[in-house]
């Protein structure tokens, strides 16, 4: 596009690629601030959307890859690169203040890498305990059980609350400073890490002014197994059974995901037949996964029955699974080059009789719930995300399309058997909970539709494509994104050739939106972020990898 | 027609034809408290099975199945288990105001039970002041309560007692004023009076419309006073865990769930008595052959069939719709449910005069 | 008029969902008594309770102890223990003794095993393959050990 030439010929320090719609430029560390500066706050094409931040250890130098959209036109893609050779005390300048979905992000570098982030006010580890002893992704880590044995005691209260930040005072000068989280006065209330309402392991410290919520802060990890870790000792095929277990809940996506990564890499031609089976299976998963947020949310909202009732029609389809993939949670069915089995002769006329089941039940779930007065008087006026603060907190998925933001990856970029499917984005504007809350019932209606267009339709032929026993990706980079069925997922693999990934990178979705939980739920009342919690759907699993 | 009273009169004359009248008083306190708890008890667990399996069904599941036919005995069984757990003791709690509030709440809700006529001659003490009696001593639970969340140590339960101070003084108002409708309908403060006058009509068709509207804003009023369904704040599982009883265990914890039932089993009780009847069957001018099948029926079944026709409309209720948050409940209660409710006093007032 | 018009309209919507719960209060009830239900309800399709080693009526199985699977495992839960057995003695011309690595044992790891399947979609011989036996509970964690190879089982010979 000739408006990203002209932007990117502002910058004559940087060194530029582009392949189709991806811009890859590198530059160096001073000059990153200005680069983003420019590529954030330029009037003809801003690139509001900061998807995700990869630390990177390239053995000698240490690096930081940022991935950048414009709303606007989300297929395009600008990689910034820049990188470090300082391995005893990394700094790079921080972009938190730009895009808000960078505070976490850096945080997460910082704590797999050790990079500080200048200028970035909370430079606590997100994942560990702020006392472990060395950077888990750094290629010279020592993972000698010794140096970082099994906690016996807790995490210190004050480790938790002491945010050490570098920042750069006016001398230009850069000095260590530490604020404290919250006041000595403040009333805090942790919910969670065990706690009814938050999706599993979530620490959430809240402040509260009566009811009043005056600030959340998340603290992660304490379902954290390591998966990026871990998956670079495993060859491709094995890294695929960890996919479904980062958000179990759309864990066929994430799979599909791993395997159309890989695909590329390969440039493995992968029969239709398959893209038709995955599609129809990412599908139902989407289904399936919307159900729970639907019942979850009505629980977190008091309604029991209306969890029942999700739970209930969740299980049809876990019933299709079971026949046709072998699991039910961790379906474990998309390999590399297509699928790992055919479909079970009864699996087109389970899925055909699921349809008008659905249909009817969505009608029972809008006269149980949608019109029910006291949860219209919850959802209505509540947790209003504007459309530039949803872009800016990188909330893709439901929550960004109901504040207006077209992010939808089916259609952006069309992977498997979308381009063979008729459907709409759902698009609302208001950004209310209501709207976060409706918009799923709305996605599991068009979802039925692109089932029922491809239902009949899938070809005949093999059902997988033929590999290699050892499958060694060649040299490069590769990124794929889906759309899961909370947001906009993204794995990127680093190849040094070998059968395993050099580093391998998941983009959580539910990691920003528990971002966007803590920038909206202030001014609310603690019902209401437990409410808020249920309309954004996180899943915590996903978040910690 | 058969009534309790002959019973009661009947033990009452063969305690004092062999003992002197001081002895013969005592054994009946004895036996009354007996009865009391007793009868306390068994509908606690009745109740607990019946929500049991009633939620279960309106959620497309079976409920408890496993002890007994129908799962009938699992509340007695839970009974059982949770008067054989261990009483944890809690750092930093206040030991007897977190001790005393079980107590309380249990002895609020045991003093109101008792004053409920159940037939004519089945209630422990007559008052001629019953109404305001009923009133006085429900509201004594929220002392409880707030004692509970206070003495826990404990965030949530702090919380959960402060919603539920709020809660329950304010919907006591719109409870009151509702009784209080009736109360001039009937002229009479003393319950076995309000019950006889309904004979022949109940309050409900008797009072006409204002007695209607009293009859919803007290079913509202008084299931918010019960801490369930939609107004299950205080406890609020999705947000405070357990509220005011999170850090309670064993039979302590018992108490309060004891209490919860019974308090839901109290507010249909006094909406039986007030509006639907007490004990009254159904009579309808004309029909003698029906009014006599009817008259045919104990009044105690009768009683505990309307009782538990509205346990069952509370239950509905409760497994149907979501939660209220704080600043909605208070004004359903103050800007709805209070105006409405004292509107309804005049209207009755000049129903009263008028007709 | 629109307060108690919207009064009337929430009371309607109330009614409405009240009116659903009670339409599934009267519904059949979807869950069922577990262990009552034995033999009645079947695991579904392709569903993957164990690996198993299918052996035929002579007990004869198709592991060749190839140690594809054990490589592919991601979680070490499949061990093969082979065993090299001669076929005929070495000869006194020099011939070297003719021998061929058999399967011994089997084990697999139940407790470790994460149902990825990609032992059963990597082995040449189709050698396992999944039962639906779901029923997996023991006391301790050693019953979880098993071993798959029958005891005396052979290979099975190749069919021509």
């Amino acid at each position: 596009m000739q408006v990203i030439k002209d932007l990117l010929a502002q910058l004559p320090f940087a060194t530029i690629e582009q392949k189709e719609k991806e811009y890859t430029v590198t530059v160096p560390k001073e000059k990153l601030r200005e680069t983003a500066t420019l590529l954030y706050n330029n009037t003809q094409l801003p690139f509001d959307y900061l998807a995700d931040i990869v630390g990177m250890d390239y053995g000698d130098e240490l690096g930081v890859i940022y991935f950048l959209s414009p709303s606007r036109y989300p297929s395009y893609v600008l990689i910034l690169k820049t990188s470090t050779a300082d391995r005893e005390h990394p700094q790079i300048d921080s972009v938190h203040d730009l895009w808000n979905s960078a505070g976490l992000y850096e945080r997460e570098v910082y704590d797999f890498l050790g990079i500080v982030f200048c200028g970035h006010p909370d430079m606590r580890r997100l994942f560990l305990r702020q006392d472990w002893k060395g950077y888990p992704l750094r290629k010279d880590y020592d993972a000698n059980p010794e140096l970082n044995p099994v906690p016996l005691s807790n995490e210190d209260l004050d480790d938790m609350e002491n945010m050490p930040a570098t920042v750069i005072d006016i001398n230009g000068e850069r000095i260590k400073n530490h604020t404290k989280l919250f006041e000595e006065e403040e009333y805090v209330v942790n919910f969670g890490p065990q706690h009814p309402a938050t999706h599993g392991v979530l620490h959430l410290r809240v402040s509260l002014d009566g009811e009043t919520i005056k600030k959340v802060d998340p603290n992660f990890g304490y379902i954290h197994r390591g998966i990026e870790k871990m998956s670079e000792a495993y060859t491709y095929p094995q890294i695929l059974h960890l996919t479904d277990r980062l958000d179990y809940l759309s864990g066929t996506i994430n799979r599909h995901a791993t395997c159309l990564c890989v695909e590329k890499g390969l440039e493995l031609e992968v029969p239709e037949r398959a893209h038709y089976i995955r599609t129809i299976i990412d599908e139902l998963t989407r289904i399936a996964s919307h159900l729970l947020g639907w019942g979850c949310m009505a629980m977190d909202m008091g309604s029991i029955t209306a969890f029942v009732y999700g739970m209930r029609d969740r299980e049809k389809i876990m019933d299709i699974f079971e026949e046709t993939c072998g699991g039910r949670l961790m379906a474990n069915y998309s390999v590399i080059g297509g699928v790992m089995q055919d479909i079970h002769p009864n699996f087109q006329q389970r899925v055909k009789d699921f349809i008008p089941y659905m249909r009817k039940m969505l009608k029972e779930y809008h006269l149980l719930f949608t019109g029910n007065p006291i949860a219209r008087g919850r959802m209505d006026n509540i947790g209003y995300l504007s459309q530039a603060h949803a872009i800016s907190l990188g909330a893709t998925g439901p929550t960004g399309r109901a504040s207006g933001w077209s992010n939808d990856v089916r259609k952006i970029e069309p992977y498997a058997a979308y381009r063979h499917a008729d459907f709409k984005e759902m698009l609302r504007t208001d950004g209310l909970t209501f709207d976060r809350y409706i918009i799923r019932l709305d996605e599991i209606e068009e979802s039925l539709k692109i089932i029922e267009q491809l239902i009949d339709n899938i070809p005949g032929g093999a059902y997988a494509a033929k590999t290699k026993a050892i499958i060694k990706l060649p040299e490069g980079e590769y990124r794929q994104r889906v759309e899961a069925a909370r947001g906009e997922f993204d794995v990127y693999i680093n190849s040094r050739g070998d059968k395993y990934p050099y580093r391998i990178k998941f983009r959580s979705p539910c990691m920003t939106l528990v971002n966007t939980l803590a920038h909206i739920a202030p001014g609310t009342k603690v019902a209401d972020l437990i409410m808020l919690g249920g309309s954004l759907d996180y899943v915590v699993p996903c978040i910690d990898r | 027609m058969f009534h309790f009273e002959v019973v009661t009169q009947w033990i009452d004359e063969f305690l004092r034809t062999y003992l002197t009248d001081v002895w013969a008083l005592l054994i009946e306190y004895v036996l009354i408290g007996v009865v009391i708890l007793g009868v306390y008890a068994v509908l606690a667990l009745v109740l607990i099975w019946l929500e049991r399996k009633i939620c279960a069904f309106f959620q497309c599941r079976l409920g408890p199945t496993r002890v007994g036919p129908l799962g009938l005995l699992q509340s007695v069984a839970d009974m059982v288990k949770i008067l054989l757990k261990e009483l944890i003791k809690i750092d930093r709690v206040d030991p007897f105001l977190f001790r005393l509030a079980a107590f309380m709440v249990i002895i609020a809700s045991i003093c109101t039970f008792g004053a409920i006529p159940f037939d004519k001659g089945l209630l422990v003490i007559d008052f001629n002041i019953g109404v305001f009696y009923l009133l006085a001593v429900s509201s004594l639970g929220v002392v409880g309560i707030l004692m509970a969340g206070w003495a826990s140590n404990n965030k949530y339960t702090m919380i959960g007692a402060m919603r539920s101070g709020a809660q329950l003084i304010s919907y006591e108002l719109s409870c009151g004023l509702a009784m209080m409708t009736i109360v001039m309908l009937s002229g009479s403060l003393q319950l076995s009076e309000i019950v006889e006058q309904q004979a022949y009509a109940w309050n409900l068709w008797r009072g006409g419309i204002p007695a209607i509207i009293a009859f919803v804003i007290y079913l509202i009023a008084g299931h918010a006073e019960t801490n369930r369904g939609p107004f299950d704040l205080p406890e609020a599982e999705s947000e405070l865990t357990a509220g005011y009883h999170t850090e309670y265990s064993g039979i302590q914890f018992g108490f309060f769930y004891l209490a919860e039932y019974l308090n839901m089993f109290i507010i249909a009780a006094i909406a039986t008595t007030l509006f639907l009847g007490g004990w009254q069957p159904l009579y309808i001018p004309g029909w003698d052959a029906f009014n006599s099948t009817m008259a045919f029926i104990p009044p105690v079944m009768w009683f505990f069939a309307k009782a538990f026709a509205c346990v069952l409309l509370s239950l509905w209720v409760r497994w149907t719709m979501p939660r209220l948050r704080i600043d909605q409940l208070l004004n359903l209660e103050w800007k709805i449910l209070m105006p409405l409710a004292l509107i309804n006093i005049l209207l009755m007032a000049l129903w009263v005069i008028y007709l | 008029m629109n307060y108690i018009k919207n009064i009337l309209l929430g009371i309607w919507h109330l009614m409405q969902g009240m009116y659903i719960t009670m339409l599934n209060f009267i519904r059949p009830k979807v869950t069922e008594c577990y262990p009552e239900n034995r033999g009645k309800v079947e695991p579904l399709g392709a569903m993957r309770g164990e690996l198993v080693m299918f052996h035929n009526e002579n007990n004869q199985h198709r592991c060749t102890a190839c140690g594809i699977c054990q490589m592919n495992c991601p979680n070490g839960t499949i061990q093969i223990h082979s065993k090299t057995v001669i076929l005929e003695p070495a000869g006194e011309d020099g011939t070297p003794a003719k021998t061929k690595k058999v399967l011994d044992k089997y084990i697999y790891d139940l407790g470790s095993c994460t149902f990825c399947s990609i032992c059963t979609i990597s082995c040449p011989q189709n050698a396992i393959e999944w039962s639906k036996n779901f029923e997996h509970a023991t006391f301790t964690s050693p019953k979880l050990l098993n071993q798959l190879n029958h005891d005396g089982s052979s290979l099975m010979e190749k069919q021509k």
